[in-house]
């Protein structure tokens, strides 16, 4: 019996010193903010020198723009997105979900990555992956989910281009978030992947070989953000931020072509 | 004492089939016997409110318990029933004496303590108070299960085949301290066995159950000594059963000398003092008759006796016979042959032969 | 270590316990003691958010509690937010999760009090609830303790639902097991190892806890 009381007694403890972790952020949370995956270090870092300058804080969800928009149109409270195309947003704006159309704040790129042993050989022809294709060398080759991430429907369309789709497709895996696929094409589980330029600058340079696609190769990838209904005084700084100088430059850094 | 009597008068025939109706008095036992599956156990878990049959109607006392035709219904925990499972059923987080104050309910607080401690001495357990019934032997159990039976200050007092999961040696003592027990209490207690020697030793009053029909009901003897019971000569075999005091003793013959209420017994030497009253049984297969008081036998006991029955069973080849000898009356079975030989019949004078060994004593253990 | 995602997932597990506990020793106990008509189906309808697909369950929370339909509006009109994507929506989603581990434990502890445990209580005087609280609670109690551990554990592991119903929303609905999930996508496979070795830490001190809790009712049982 004394074990049995030495355990309830420990829960209850247990449960006590969690009582004290209230208040719950609720109140003073932070705006969310839902944005598309390859914004992953372009965004924060965005976000970081906004808290610097502007003494603000928001927290950044990021996600494929399909599973966002479902999210949005599900009630999700963002108050501001900021996708990685323009289908979705124009979605959002249609249903009446934002306060308008919105604004195209950067374009990017997509770039083919080939990790560190990867017997993959990157050009920006993709001659090295047909190459590999044909000596049957592809394991597994990583892209975006076409049907929720632009970045995936942008991948397809490369691949489609060199006239290397049929033969791919059933060795692709694709990820739910543009960088999922970039996880899947570092960790040595495929060969390499199609994925967005502004993640490999952000963090895989190191990790393997890239060479950037020429934008001829799919349709422009326009990234349009949107306010939502509920944004409050600092999203909307924030939106005006991101068209601004410091933003831009950072935008310039990672990859980004911005509008003029 | 009419004011504690319990009366039982049940009746269901499905699922499980009852007619029965009896009554105990205070002071006396009621046995209830049969083979598994009659329905014992089904009886005392109705007298205590733990099965409800179709129509029932209990009393204890002038408190009506169930009364189905009336809609009454008194559930356990109203009821001042004390109940000793078979399996003695105690709580395993409380120690003897928590499992005894449980039962304490309706005694002040202060004096449930002391109160539990002298039920336990009074079952003879005074030092095991705060072991769990874990530590305890199965006799030790089935002490407190009584103790906690009594804390209850019971109206009516049952016991489901108590002895059934104890060895030989600790069941006599146990049955010794029960009938100790309740001459001192003086309310009706009900027992539930399949074991016939619980019976003979403990019982005033016997209630045979076939199937949930009552097929006989009375007072021990004189159930015992009716020659018509067919399911009784099956289950246990047929025998008179009847008090006797000690008269004298007889060391040098190592015979007792023991007078009942049709003469004189003799029986083998027992360790009993002059003057107890002890149980006898006589199996009626042991008994034989004779028309005439025979001479240069080995058998020390021929009691002189007139037939009061004779029973015979179609397809059975033995008959019983029935005999009075003073006022009580004796069991012999004998075959058919036997009874044209010697002419057996209602008021045959005869003599009862009854070899010593032969007679069941039933004494306290020493 | 994400600590806010950490607070996440202690509050989903303590809350889920608080929410389901009273209800599931009642409704365990009822299971153990009474038989009923259709008592089959209702046992089959517990044990079914264990096979169940944890996306299945998020696929229906969403369906009948978003924003789009009308219970999810009505929620909306009093609480001035939608049920999915709040911690509200989160545990509610748990608690339904989570029934066969609550109600599971709970009345085989109680089915392990033998009949005429309960018939003597009675019989001692005791009144139902006093029957309840002094006998059976205590003996059953390895039971519930079992269904609090496990309950608590499996909450944590949580993935699917809780990426659906609940939206990653820092401090709000995202929890560790998703806080995982996200540190991965962002390259950041230190924090991800350090919370999924907490996890791993707590899913076995689980089994050990309930490991000795059932040996205790074996023992005592014997």
């Amino acid at each position: 019996m004394s074990r049995v009381r030495s355990i309830a007694a420990a829960l209850l403890t247990a449960f006590c010193l969690l009582l004290t972790t209230i208040p719950r952020v609720a109140a003073q949370r932070s705006p969310a903010i839902a944005a598309a995956a390859n914004l992953n270090f372009a965004l924060r870092e965005i976000a970081d020198q906004f808290a610097r300058t502007e003494r603000q804080r928001v927290e950044l969800v990021f996600g494929a723009s399909g599973t966002l928009t479902r999210q949005i149109q599900d009630g999700a409270p963002f108050e501001m997105f900021l996708a990685a195309d323009e289908e979705f947003p124009n979605q959002l704006s249609k249903a009446g979900l934002t306060r308008d159309a919105g604004a195209v704040y950067a374009v990017g790129r997509v770039a083919l990555f080939a990790p560190r042993g990867s017997p993959l050989q990157v050009d920006d022809r993709l001659d090295g992956l047909a190459r590999l294709m044909r000596d049957g060398g592809v394991t597994r080759f990583a892209i975006a989910n076409p049907e929720i991430a632009p970045y995936g429907r942008a991948a397809e369309a490369v691949l489609r281009k060199h006239g290397l789709w049929d033969g791919i497709r059933p060795r692709l895996v694709l990820g739910d978030t543009i960088a999922q696929a970039a996880q899947f094409a570092t960790t040595g589980n495929a060969v390499g992947g199609l994925v967005a330029y502004s993640l490999v600058l952000g963090e895989l340079e190191e990790r393997g070989t890239y060479a950037v696609i020429p934008t001829a190769d799919h349709p422009p990838l326009r990234q349009r953000m949107v306010l939502l209904k509920k944004a409050g005084a600092v999203v909307e700084r924030f939106y005006r931020y991101v068209q601004e100088q410091d933003a831009r430059a950072i935008l310039q850094k990672h990859g980004f072509a911005v509008p003029q | 004492m009419a004011d504690r009597r319990l009366s039982v008068s049940l009746r269901q025939p499905a699922p499980i089939p009852l007619e029965v109706d009896f009554t105990c008095d205070a002071g006396d036992v009621l046995a209830i016997f049969g083979p598994s599956g009659s329905g014992k156990t089904t009886i005392l878990r109705t007298i205590a409110g733990l099965y409800k049959p179709e129509h029932a109607r209990v009393r204890a006392g002038d408190e009506t318990w169930s009364d189905t035709g009336g809609r009454v219904f008194a559930p356990p925990h109203r009821r001042a029933v004390g109940f000793v499972f078979q399996e003695y059923a105690l709580f395993p987080h409380l120690s003897a004496a928590g499992n005894v104050i449980t039962a304490l309910g309706h005694r002040p607080r202060s004096e449930r303590r002391a109160r539990a401690r002298d039920l336990l001495s009074l079952v003879h357990l005074p030092d095991q108070q705060d072991r769990r019934p874990q530590e305890l032997s199965g006799g030790e159990r089935q002490r407190v299960a009584l103790a906690r039976a009594l804390a209850r200050e019971p109206a009516v007092l049952l016991l489901d085949e108590p002895f059934a999961a104890v060895d030989r040696g600790v069941r006599r003592r146990l049955q010794d301290e029960i009938d100790e027990l309740r001459r001192t209490l003086d309310i009706p207690l009900v027992l539930v066995t399949h074991d016939f020697e619980d019976v003979i030793r403990l019982a005033t009053h016997l209630l045979l159950l076939d199937r949930g029909r009552a097929v006989a009901c009375g007072a021990l003897p004189e159930l015992m000594s009716r020659p018509d019971l067919p399911w009784l000569r099956e289950a246990v075999g047929l025998g008179s059963v009847f008090d006797a005091v000690v008269a004298r003793k007889h060391p040098e013959r190592g015979l007792v000398e023991l007078t009942f209420d049709g003469g004189v017994l003799l029986a083998p030497e027992r360790a009993v003092a002059t003057g107890t009253t002890v149980r006898v049984r006589i199996p009626a297969r042991e008994v034989i008759l004779a028309a005439s008081e025979p001479a240069g036998l080995s058998l020390h006991n021929a009691l002189p006796g007139t037939v009061s029955a004779v029973h015979a069973d179609p397809g059975v080849d033995n008959v019983i016979v029935q005999m009075a000898v003073g006022r009580v009356r004796l069991l012999a079975e004998v075959t058919r042959d036997a009874i044209e030989r010697l002419r057996i019949g209602v008021g045959t004078p005869l003599h009862a032969l009854i070899k010593s060994v032969s007679i069941d004593l039933i004494t306290r253990s020493a | 270590m994400d600590w806010d995602a950490l607070r996440v997932s202690l509050w989903l597990g303590a809350g889920t316990i608080a929410l389901l506990l009273p209800w599931g020793i009642w409704f365990g106990r009822l299971l153990a003691v009474r038989e009923f008509r259709g008592k089959l189906l209702v046992e089959a309808l517990v044990t079914v958010p264990l096979v169940l697909p944890p996306t299945v369950l998020g696929f229906y929370l969403l369906v009948s509690f978003g924003v789009r339909s009308p219970l999810g509006q009505a929620f909306q009109a009093v609480a001035g937010q939608p049920l999915p994507f709040s911690f509200e929506g989160l545990l509610l989603a748990s608690a339904i999760a989570n029934i066969p581990f609550v109600v599971q434990p709970i009345q085989r502890g109680f089915e392990a009090i033998p009949l005429d445990v309960r018939d003597a209580a009675a019989c001692c005087g005791l009144t139902p609830w006093q029957r309840f609280v002094r006998i059976e609670a205590p003996l059953a109690w390895p039971g519930i303790l079992t269904a609090a551990i496990l309950t608590f554990a499996h909450t944590l592991g949580e993935f699917g639902v809780v990426l659906m119903v609940g939206g990653n929303l820092p401090g709000e609905t995202r929890t560790l097991s998703v806080a995982i999930y996200d540190r991965m996508q962002a390259f950041d496979d230190r924090s991800a190892g350090v919370m999924a070795a907490a996890l791993l830490a707590i899913a076995v001190a689980t089994l050990m806890a309930t490991t000795t809790l059932s040996r205790r009712v074996s023992r005592r049982r014997g």
